[in-house]
């Protein structure tokens, strides 16, 4: 049997903040989709990475993760982006149950010198395919959210990165005392997104 | 020497050559040390233990081969005491019977001693056989004890290195709680000022507003009522004009009643003509009046309802004057609790504003980490001293193992030597004793002659033979000392070994007290980061301002101020429509009015009179009603309409008894949609009238129940009195 050669693709550094800034739009949608912040009537489905991707409808939500999605491609050719946080409260009290936490690892050579990497686009694919399935079947752990949720997301970044005017400071938005439950990872070879999901204890648990 | 044994009996001359001839080994065998055996060092004398049974076997062939000649010599002794019995005297053969007897019971007692000798070695040797036993026993349960407690210890390490890194978790998190108190602190107190500020601001416009509010309201209500006042003025300018026309109108009407006399014929119908346009014009006058009329009731009407609104205002400036009332309540609970925070900071040493705190925490934040630092620090030196502590430890034990070992061979040594020292000392003992017997037995033997020379020979030979086994005693000796480098050689190589497997153990327990450390290093990093912990000094958490609550609250505000602006719309629409209408009204008032007014009256006449009828015919009906009632059901009702405070309308019903005894005898109920509730009265309250409402109406929830229990107790009363 002849072997495979896996033919790998040039991967520049705008490349990879593109790829892992849509990476993170979608999480967001499927995120939103499967925990139930916004009803399932609101979302449409595409294809997206070989699976079935749900993307919400509405206009202010769209909005908002495209301006978000804009402003993290840029913190990530900078190299200054560190984490994207995507924090679930409740309505009504504001207290934070679920944090999806990306932490991001970016090669400063890369950076540095604006030299590009290679790896296949196929292999990037199937590694977040990986982390969208994990998301999509989160449900069968994650405390019911029975309550009206809204979402936020929080950018940890260098300290010397200027704040745009439609950004503020803020707290981590923390759970005291969470259950964390550690996903699959992707790597552009540039950018390094590791996924984990941190949930505040469900009472008929701890009963 | 006391003989022991009868004296042998005596030999035949013939037999005494055939038993020189046939002892060659009959002979003792004497053992002699060599010359030089002080001297020499006592290794050679060590022998292990199948030396030593070689050294007891060959003794003991040695022993039985002397027997034999023993027994040998005794046959040829009574060979030749015969001979001699045969050849010289009777006494000197008795003689040298006794001394040979005596060399014989002699030898005979040195072969007992050395059995002796043999059992006590053999006896020994089981001794120190099982003491090297038991030794090797207590050693391996010592050995076994040490590992438990070595393992033990182990434990005990981990233990406390576990309570450690748990203990540096705690304070980790307990540092990352305060700052983010802190932090959430600053953050609040910040907010609380903000809040503050724009809630003075607030209550100030909104009081400023309030009395601008008022001040528009009582403009408005004077100009109302000045309003008003001129057109109460203007009312009774128009009765005054109306007055006159009457006025006018009866003086023309005298006028004209005087000029009908004159012409009575002609001036009909001009007069007929100047009533009916004096009537026109009253009419238009009356018209003229009635829409000053309507235009002011439409602009008192209006005038109410501002007055109403105004009002209205007025409350809710009174509302929000209490809202405000509040907010100071709050503002002074927020002054209070600043001034606490204050306090607090006047406690809290090195800080005068709240500007230095963020500085205090970051001071104490690097103590605190300088301290975990010089922690770990001490930590690292308290385990580099107890990894130092355990080696001279092992190093103590291995010494004193080996200590106790070198004792104990010095020991065994010793014994040995001294064992030997009396076996030489015995043995020496035996030779001279043997070597005199043998001089003797020689110079008792010189007569004799050529028998002795025989002996000589076998003693000769015995003496080569013995010669021949200290050869190989001497072999074997040095054979057991190559052993015995040997095993000294492999000893220290075992010892070397032990070493080295020491060593790697412990390189082994410290890689795993690492890997341990490491361990529970990764788990605290990747709970910080789960937990979404961060370094202040790396990172900063930003967050999008227009969120979408925000956008929803906006939206939301707007959709709100729309619904009013189009209900104020359809208001004013309405009030232009009512105002085109009353002009329209007014256009056509002029055709159709003295027609309309005509069926109105008479309308309004019919109706009037419509209305009595069905007063009369209701009044009788109701009347005829309530009487029936009161003779059926033996109550008088009374029926009300009242308001309660909150404005709803009830219905109340007061009923009397035909045979009350008096007029305070009355019972008051409340309906309300579909419902009757009994009220509480004088009369109701006295103990037995409560006690049946309890019974008839909140128990068993029924009215007529009661009313005709009542009834019933209050006739028997009447009759019976």
């Amino acid at each position: 049997m002849a072997s495979k050669t896996v033919a790998k693709d040039i991967i520049t550094l705008r490349g990879s903040a593109a790829i892992v800034s849509e990476f993170f739009g979608y999480a967001a949608n499927s995120i939103l989709y499967n925990r139930g912040v916004y009803s399932e009537e609101s979302f449409v489905k595409v294809k997206k990475y070989g699976l079935p991707m749900l993307l919400t409808q509405d206009e202010d939500v769209k909005k908002f993760i495209a301006n978000l999605n804009s402003q993290l491609s840029e913190w990530l050719e900078a190299g200054k982006l560190q984490r994207i946080v995507l924090v679930i409260m409740s309505k009504s009290s504001g207290e934070v149950l679920e944090r999806w936490n990306f932490s991001i690892e970016t090669d400063g050579e890369v950076v540095e010198k604006g030299v590009s990497k290679e790896k296949s686009d196929k292999e990037i694919m199937r590694e977040i395919q990986a982390i969208m399935r994990q998301i999509a079947s989160s449900i069968t752990y994650l405390p019911c959210l029975d309550e009206k949720c809204v979402f936020d997301v929080l950018a940890y970044t260098d300290t010397d990165v200027a704040v745009p005017f439609t950004w503020i400071e803020s707290d981590p938005k923390l759970i005291a005392n969470p259950q964390m439950v550690k996903l699959h990872s992707f790597d552009t070879k540039i950018h390094r997104v590791d996924t984990l999901v941190s949930y505040k204890n469900d009472e008929w648990d701890e009963q | 020497m006391i003989l022991r044994t009868p004296p042998p009996k005596k030999l035949r001359t013939d037999t005494k050559a055939a038993v020189e001839e046939s002892s060659p080994a009959g002979q003792l065998l004497i053992y002699e040390d060599p010359p030089d055996a002080p001297d020499q060092p006592s290794d050679h004398l060590l022998c292990t233990y199948q030396c030593r049974q070689m050294v007891k076997s060959e003794f003991f062939d040695a022993l039985s081969s002397a027997e034999k000649q023993a027994r040998d010599y005794q046959s040829k002794w009574e060979s030749l005491n015969d001979n001699f019995g045969k050849v010289g005297g009777y006494q000197s053969q008795q003689a040298e019977r006794k001394q040979f007897r005596e060399q014989f019971l002699y030898a005979e007692q040195e072969l007992a001693a050395a059995k002796g000798r043999e059992q006590a070695l053999q006896e020994q040797l089981l001794k120190e056989v099982n003491d090297s036993k038991e030794r090797f026993k207590k050693q391996i349960q010592s050995y076994s004890e040490l590992e438990v407690k070595l393992q033990n210890e182990a434990n005990l390490r981990k233990k406390a290195e576990f309570s450690a890194a748990s203990s540096q978790e705690k304070a980790n998190t307990l540092e990352g709680q305060l700052n983010r108190l802190s932090e959430s602190m600053e953050r609040e107190k910040k907010s609380l000022q903000a809040e503050l500020a724009q809630l003075k601001r607030e209550s100030r416009h909104s009081l400023s507003r309030k009395c601008a509010e008022l001040e528009k309201v009582g403009s408005r209500a004077t100009n109302a009522e000045k309003e008003s006042e001129l057109l109460k003025e203007q009312m009774e300018v128009l009765r005054k004009h109306l007055n006159e026309c009457l006025h006018q109108k009866s003086e023309a009407e005298k006028k004209l009643a005087t000029l009908t006399f004159q012409e009575p014929n002609s001036t009909d119908a001009s007069i007929l003509v100047k009533h009916l346009q004096e009537e026109l014009r009253n009419y238009e006058s009356e018209v003229r009046e009635a829409r000053n009329l309507k235009l002011s009731y439409e602009q008192t009407e209006l005038l109410r309802e501002k007055l109403f609104e105004e009002r209205s205002r007025r409350e809710r400036a009174e509302a929000e004057m209490s809202k405000l009332q509040e907010l100071q309540h709050n503002m002074k609970s927020l002054e209070d609790e600043l001034s606490a925070w204050k306090l607090m900071m006047k406690d809290i040493p090195g800080v005068s504003s709240p500007d230095d705190i963020p500085a205090k925490f970051a001071s104490l934040q690097k103590e605190v980490l300088d301290s975990t630092m010089r922690l770990g620090e001490l930590n690292a030196h308290l385990k580099q001293k107890e990894v130092a502590l355990d080696e001279a430890q092992l190093g103590k034990q291995s010494a004193e193992a080996d200590a106790a070992l070198a004792k104990e061979k010095s020991e065994e040594m010793v014994q040995e030597i001294n064992r030997i020292q009396s076996m030489l000392s015995m043995v020496t003992e035996e030779r001279d004793k043997l070597r005199s017997l043998l001089e003797e037995y020689k110079s008792t033997k010189n007569d004799t002659g050529g028998r002795r020379v025989a002996d000589e020979a076998l003693l000769q030979e015995l003496q080569s033979s013995l010669a021949n086994k200290e050869k190989c005693i001497k072999e074997l000796e040095s054979s057991l000392q190559v052993q015995k480098e040997i095993n000294n050689r492999q000893r220290e190589e075992i010892k070397l070994l032990g070493e080295k497997l020491n060593n790697e153990a412990r390189r082994i327990k410290s890689l795993e007290r690492e890997s341990d450390r490491l361990r529970s290093e990764i788990a605290l990093l990747e709970a910080k980061l789960g937990h979404g912990d961060f370094s202040s000094a790396n990172t900063k958490v930003l967050r999008m301002v227009n969120t979408l609550a925000v956008d929803n609250e906006a939206k939301q505000t707007i959709e709100a101020l729309r619904s009013e602006l189009q209900k104020t719309k359809d208001k004013l629409k309405a009030f232009e429509e009512l105002n085109n209408q009353s002009g329209d009204a007014v256009k056509s008032v002029d055709s159709h009015i003295s027609e309309k007014i005509m069926q109105l009256k008479e309308q309004i006449a019919t109706l009037e009179k419509r209305e009595e009828r069905y007063k009369t015919v209701f009044a009788d009906r109701i009347s005829v009603f309530r009487r029936a009632c009161c003779e059926l059901f033996g109550y008088k009702i009374v029926m009300d309409e009242h308001q309660r405070p909150n404005g709803i309308p009830v219905t109340r019903f007061t009923l009397q008894s035909i045979y009350a005894q008096n007029n305070e005898e009355k019972l008051e109920f409340e309906y309300e949609s579909g419902n009757i509730a009994i009220l509480p009265n004088a009369y109701s309250s006295q103990p037995d009238i409560s006690q049946q409402v309890g019974i008839f109406i909140h128990k068993m929830n029924s009215i007529p129940a009661f009313t005709a229990n009542l009834t019933v107790e209050s006739f028997n009363r009447r009759t019976l009195s």
